[in-house]
């Protein structure tokens, strides 16, 4: 059926010259790896799709290679987003293509652990390994997600390959969403070759061919009620150099609604449109919490150039009963992500920049949200309306950050480095192994250690009881008929891998059923 | 210079703290006192010492304001081999576009934090020195940076880590920093000969596969093949123009 469908197009909203209305079955709100699917599945059924998405629209020729450009264009709240404190730095992509647009390429399917205690412990039922196999396995077919070579890592991954030897630790390549890269360096300022699958060359390609109208710049402000369900969602356009409304609207009367905004934007659009009639909406939000390790070596590393991430260990994901686990990937490292990350100022700030050639970065990834008494972060709104992050850390919390520290500086040592440095506004400097007892008396607290994120998650969980969840095992608002979510802000905590395949392949298992929906 | 009267009209809000908030009260009792006495003290009308070689005009921030970035990117960013002052390479443009690009409430609340960092009273009741930052000495600047990176106060190392981030993000997105990094800059583009096809994923692979074609390298840096030498002009950017000083 799709053949006979003409095709739809990607329309930038700041160029509207007046108010566009829109009356699809279907409106998706947000392009990401959510959106994209759904987007694509149901308009290959033939179903009339509009997707609304905030960001602007940048294909790969329009990408530049370069930090200052890419973080103000294709990041949320243009590179600044940070929990309110500023404590952890949140890196959250934006634009047509969503955070798949300046992610890292790294895929896994969600562990068949944790789905098992989203089973017991949240109340999810009907998703589990079997019924999401062959999801995955299409969207891996889709997104061409396969192994990255291991004689292909860059000396940035090589730490983690060859230090967990030496420390007979767990280590595998990582499986990446690419085709044609040319192994440069740059994901994460958007690939200017069309390298990697993102959600917008793939699904969302396949969606518009098969009829789907996308709007760019278009900025969901609410959702409108009608009893119980919503009549339409409410969109301004926004001005590309200033990111203010350009007075323009898009108002979209669909039959369903799909929000796929993300863990901190659809829980925003659901609070600035008053809904949250448990009290649910935007609680136990999880991050991952990251902590990073800058080692020098006596040798080039160049962590700017080649595949970001290729080498990632798991050999901490389990700690046992009363801890977080963590895992250990790497970072890439670019003059401004290094600058505002290293810790210190003046002098000492320099010395570790000027070594940035031979420096190797590692992170540490702590697995939040499986404590029993962890609630993990809140999204909010600001009384100006703009959404606001809260992040409650536990001692457990720094404990796991603390050991990951350790575990990413042993890494270091381990493949030769020479000095590891902390990411502590005062550093804590390490020669040797007998040196990592020093992290144990390092101040672990907010604004001391840097701390980032790039997996937010949670804020809609998913569950059966509709006081302690948002959307029920089948990703339809408790409350409303005609919404559904589907995104990361699903989860009922956080995953333990990189979430991009798992939202991929739950959005390719959802659409199954909200097809059904629309009747 | 600043007009008395700002300081009386605005509450002091760090970057992240909720408008309607008396956020201030938080900091204590030095705090409490700032706040009670506001802008009547003859110590938060000490002037702003103006940075040799501005080069406005600015989007959004005062001569001023941009003074006080600068004098702090100096102490960020001291002088040492290799590395280009912050004035050499338009970190007072650069930092000016940073927060012009931000949402108005962001933009208000950096520029509060600017005047109260560089503030003598500010300065005076937290770390008892009796200059404005811009006015004080190289050593008496670090102790005014460090006394708000190491305070017991959440508030002021926030307040610290948002200009720290802001300064540094400026300083190193200029490609001319880039050479004491040991950073060579991005891949080379327009290197002759055709990019690697995208091909679309075929059948799904008996196995796992782990090898594709590779691209071959030759030097340390990469190069992007079959790509125009500059990325193609097109409108609706996301970044203000580039102004020429």
């Amino acid at each position: 059926m799709s053949s006979a469908t003409p095709a739809g197009r990607i329309l930038d909203a700041s160029e509207l010259k007046r108010d566009a209305e829109e009356r699809p079955d279907v409106c998706v709100v947000g392009s990401g790896p959510g959106g994209a699917v759904v987007a694509a599945r149901l308009a290959a059924r033939g179903l009339r799709v509009v997707v609304l998405e905030e960001g602007g629209h940048y294909p790969p020729e329009a990408m530049r290679m370069d930090e200052a450009w890419a973080y103000p264009s294709l990041y949320q709240e243009r590179g600044h987003r940070a929990t309110a404190d500023l404590a952890i730095t949140v890196l959250q992509g934006r634009g047509v293509g969503g955070g798949t647009l300046v992610n890292w390429t790294t895929s896994f399917r969600a562990p068949p652990q944790v789905l098992r205690h989203w089973a017991e412990r949240h109340g999810v039922s009907g998703l589990d390994e079997k019924v999401l196999e062959p999801h995955f396995a299409a969207v891996e077919q889709r997104l061409d997600i396969h192994a990255w070579p291991v004689e292909q890592a860059n000396a940035n991954n090589r730490v983690v390959w060859d230090g967990a030897a030496k420390l007979g630790w767990e280590r595998a390549p990582t499986r990446r969403n690419v085709t044609a890269c040319q192994d440069l360096g740059y994901c994460g300022t958007g690939c200017p070759v069309g390298g990697k699958n993102t959600a917008d060359l793939t699904y969302l390609a396949d969606a518009v061919r098969d009829g789907a109208r996308v709007f760019a710049r278009a900025r969901v402000t609410r959702l409108e009620k009608a009893g119980k369900r919503v009549a339409a969602v409410h969109a301004q356009a926004v001005d590309a150099a200033t990111g203010r409304p350009t007075g323009r609207k898009v108002v979209v009367r669909p039959k369903l609604v799909v929000l796929s905004a993300g863990a901190i934007g659809t829980p925003e659009i659901l609070l600035r449109s008053g809904y949250d009639p448990s009290g649910r909406v935007g609680k136990r939000t999880f991050l991952h919490p990251v902590v990073a390790s800058f080692a020098m070596f006596d040798r080039p590393i160049l962590p700017f150039y080649g595949a970001p991430q290729s080498i990632a260990s798991h050999h901490f994901a389990d700690r046992g009963p009363g801890k977080l686990g963590f895992f250990v990937e790497t970072a890439p490292v670019h003059p401004v992500l290094a600058g505002i990350s290293v810790g210190g100022f003046g002098a000492l700030h320099e010395e570790q920049m000027a070594g940035l050639a031979s420096s190797s970065a590692l992170i540490a990834l702590a697995i939040d949200g499986f404590l029993p008494e962890e609630e993990g972060g809140t999204v909010s709104l600001r009384g100006d309306g703009r959404v606001r992050i809260d992040y409650a850390f536990r001692p457990e919390t720094w404990e796991a950050l603390r050991e990951g520290n350790k575990a990413i500086a042993r890494l270091q040592f381990a493949a030769g480095a020479r000095v590891v440095r902390s990411l502590h506004e005062d550093p804590v400097v390490m020669r040797s192994e007998s040196d990592l007892g020093l992290l144990d008396k390092a101040p672990w607290e907010p604004l001391r250690a840097a701390v980032f994120s790039a997996h937010p998650m949670g804020g809609c969980a998913m569950g059966r009881d509709p006081e302690r969840s948002v959307v029920d095992s089948r990703l339809r608002l408790h409350w409303l008929e005609n919404v559904y979510v589907v995104d990361g802000s699903v989860f009922p905590t956080s995953l333990g891998v990189n979430p991009q395949e798992t939202i991929f392949g739950i959005a390719h298992w959802a659409s199954d059923h909200i097809a059904a929906a629309t009747g | 210079m600043w007009r008395r009267s700002r300081y009386r009209r605005e509450r002091i809000l760090l970057p992240g703290e909720r408008e309607g908030r008396r956020t201030f009260l938080k900091w204590g009792l030095a705090g409490t006192v700032l706040l009670a006495v506001g802008g009547g003290a003859w110590l938060a009308t000490r002037r702003t010492r103006p940075a040799a070689g501005l080069s406005g005009p600015f989007v959004l921030l005062s001569p001023e304001e941009v003074s006080v970035l600068v004098a702090l990117a100096d102490r960020l960013v001291p002088a040492r081999a290799g590395f280009p002052a912050p004035l050499d390479v338009d970190v007072p443009r650069r930092v000016d576009a940073i927060i012009a690009m931000s949402a108005e409430p962001v933009q208000k609340e950096i520029r509060q934090l600017i005047r109260l960092f560089e503030n003598a009273l500010a300065g005076f009741l937290l770390d008892g020195q009796l200059r404005t930052f811009t006015d004080a000495s190289p050593e008496q600047q670090d102790a005014r940076i460090r006394a708000w990176q190491t305070s017991r106060y959440t508030l002021r190392r926030t307040g610290y880590k948002a200009l720290k981030k802001l300064v540094y993000a400026a300083y190193y997105g200029a490609p001319a920093t880039w050479g004491a990094l040991g950073y060579p800059g991005p891949p080379a583009r327009g290197l002759p000969g055709p990019a690697p096809a995208r091909q679309k994923p075929a059948e799904p692979p008996a196995e796992e596969p782990t090898r594709r074609a590779r691209v071959p390298r030759e030097s340390a840096v990469p190069e992007v093949r079959g790509l125009d030498p500059s990325p193609a002009p097109r409108s609706g950017m996301d970044l203000p123009p580039e102004r020429k000083p």
